[in-house]
């Protein structure tokens, strides 16, 4: 439980959560829900991990990878990271929205946040059925098995982050179920799939 | 059964009974905590020790490698294989006391059964299939060389890249865990859980490679997923743990039979009181 959680709780709450309250008093505060930075902190380690091995595979077979990577659409790639970035500052400006108690701000940033990804999804399955269809696919190298793999698994954590950002905007509709560790859990969330998408964007796309 | 979890207790005739019983009222759900245990230890050392399974031999071996290999390792293969056959149902005691916390969530009970029949489907291409073929391999030796490779590529197919049951199995018990308002396990088990769909996901691959880390038995598909599953069950094991600890005595079936029991005697005593 975290110190905004208690402002917005009824008065009544408040003697369920005393272990935090010293953290709480001394300024150090984790946004959103503790079991959230598990989540992100470990997903994180295994996407470090795939990048590490993108890497060494990377060093072994450069020429394969320099030159399908000339294949890939940039610009496009580029608009996506646009449209994430974009994304993710729609549900920045929600939290804060949520903290100072405007919550039907807080609702509609969290939608346009939520539109933004589901733009993301569409451009990335364009930009899959134009390299399909030029006859790349996830066994036409390694390359491009990298590719479709991590862009694919980074997708699902888009899948996942929209899951998310529906059930912030439901309890952000119904006053008694607000929370804003929900809203900030979210937004962690959310800032980790756009943080992972800039760093596939920089290895995949553009490191030559 | 559903167990309501915020009933109160009842006040009245029963404490001498629960006193009596308490002690003993956990030793079931205890003795299953402790086959997770000996299941898993039995496990490694069939999988990793005796048959070879894991960490899995390449998968670009020749058709001749394939039959070195079977006639080199018959003999583990046939005692792992059997022990296998032995203690298979080990796991199911082992999931059986998941599904009896999961029952006890504020979820339905529709949830636990999702969760031990994706489990029981999940367990012939995940568990027993690589068995299977491998024992066939062993116990006939005189077949045909690609028959033995056919044998020994369906069997690791199956054993990495089987990932839809036990997907949805994951997806089931996280959700479960998220929605459930009893707190019966702590939420970043739910995270924990995630991870373990994201990794089966990346070993679908193994159907298409041969080499690197896509393949079974790749950095991704099979190094990275089985660390994550290893981290997933010890997760698991700790929070069972934590689990059964942490019941209410009154909720545990011994309980639960000790007060329905207690209310008839009341209500008997009741009526009688009420003829005389």
């Amino acid at each position: 439980m975290t110190a905004t959680e208690r402002t917005m709780s009824p008065p009544h709450d408040r003697d369920t959560m005393s272990p935090t309250d010293e953290e709480a008093n001394s300024g150090i505060r984790l946004p959103g829900e503790g079991s959230m930075w598990v989540f992100v902190l470990g997903d994180m380690i295994i996407f470090g991990a795939y990048f590490v091995i993108f890497m060494i595979e990377r060093t072994s077979e450069s020429a394969v990878f320099l030159q399908s990577q000339q294949h890939l659409n940039q610009t496009i790639g580029l608009i996506n990271t646009l449209v994430m970035l974009t994304s993710s500052w729609f549900v920045a400006r929600a939290v804060r929205a949520c903290r100072a108690g405007d919550y039907q701000g807080a609702t509609r940033l969290t939608v346009c946040g939520f539109l933004c990804g589901v733009v993301f999804i569409l451009i990335k399955i364009y930009e899959w059925s134009v390299e399909i269809g030029h006859g790349y696919t996830l066994a036409s190298n390694d390359f491009f098995m990298f590719y479709f793999m991590l862009t694919g698994v980074h997708l699902l954590h888009v899948v996942l982050g929209l899951i998310i950002l529906g059930i912030v905007f439901r309890e952000l509709r119904r006053p008694t179920l607000r929370r804003a560790s929900m809203v900030e859990s979210g937004a962690t969330y959310w800032h980790m799939v756009d943080m992972l998408w800039i760093v596939i964007f920089a290895l995949v796309y553009l490191l030559r | 059964m559903t167990v309501v979890v915020s009933t109160p207790p009842t006040p009245g005739a029963e404490p001498d009974d629960y006193q009596r019983y308490r002690p003993k009222s956990k030793t079931d759900q205890w003795i299953c905590w402790w086959s997770i245990l000996i299941f898993y230890n039995l496990f490694g050392l069939i999988f990793v020790v005796l048959t070879r399974v894991m960490p899995p031999p390449s998968p670009h071996l020749s058709t001749g490698q394939i039959v070195h290999f079977f006639q080199v390792h018959s003999l583990t293969i046939k005692i792992g294989f059997g022990l296998l056959m032995v203690v298979i149902g080990f796991s199911s005691w082992a999931n059986g006391l998941v599904v009896f916390h999961m029952k006890r969530m504020s979820v339905g009970s529709v949830w636990a059964y999702s969760y031990i029949a994706a489990l029981a489907v999940g367990a012939l291409p995940g568990c027993l299939f690589a068995a299977l073929c491998f024992l066939t391999a062993v116990f006939r030796p005189d077949r045909n060389p690609h028959i033995m490779a056919l044998l020994y590529d369906m069997g690791l197919l199956m054993f990495v890249g089987s990932l839809g049951c036990f997907a949805t199995m994951y997806l089931v018990f996280a959700l479960a865990i998220l929605l459930d308002k009893n707190k019966i396990f702590p939420k970043w088990l739910a995270y924990v859980t995630i991870w373990q769909i994201v990794t089966e996901v990346m070993a679908a691959p193994v159907f298409i490679f041969k080499r690197g880390p896509f393949s079974w038995n790749g950095s991704i598909s099979f190094w990275q997923g089985t660390v994550i599953f290893v981290i997933w069950e010890v997760c698991v094991v700790f929070v069972l743990y934590k689990a059964i600890r942490e019941q209410p005595p009154r909720e545990t079936d011994a309980g639960l039979l000790m007060r329905s029991a207690s209310r008839i005697r009341a209500r008997r005593g009741h009526e009688v009181t009420a003829d005389s």
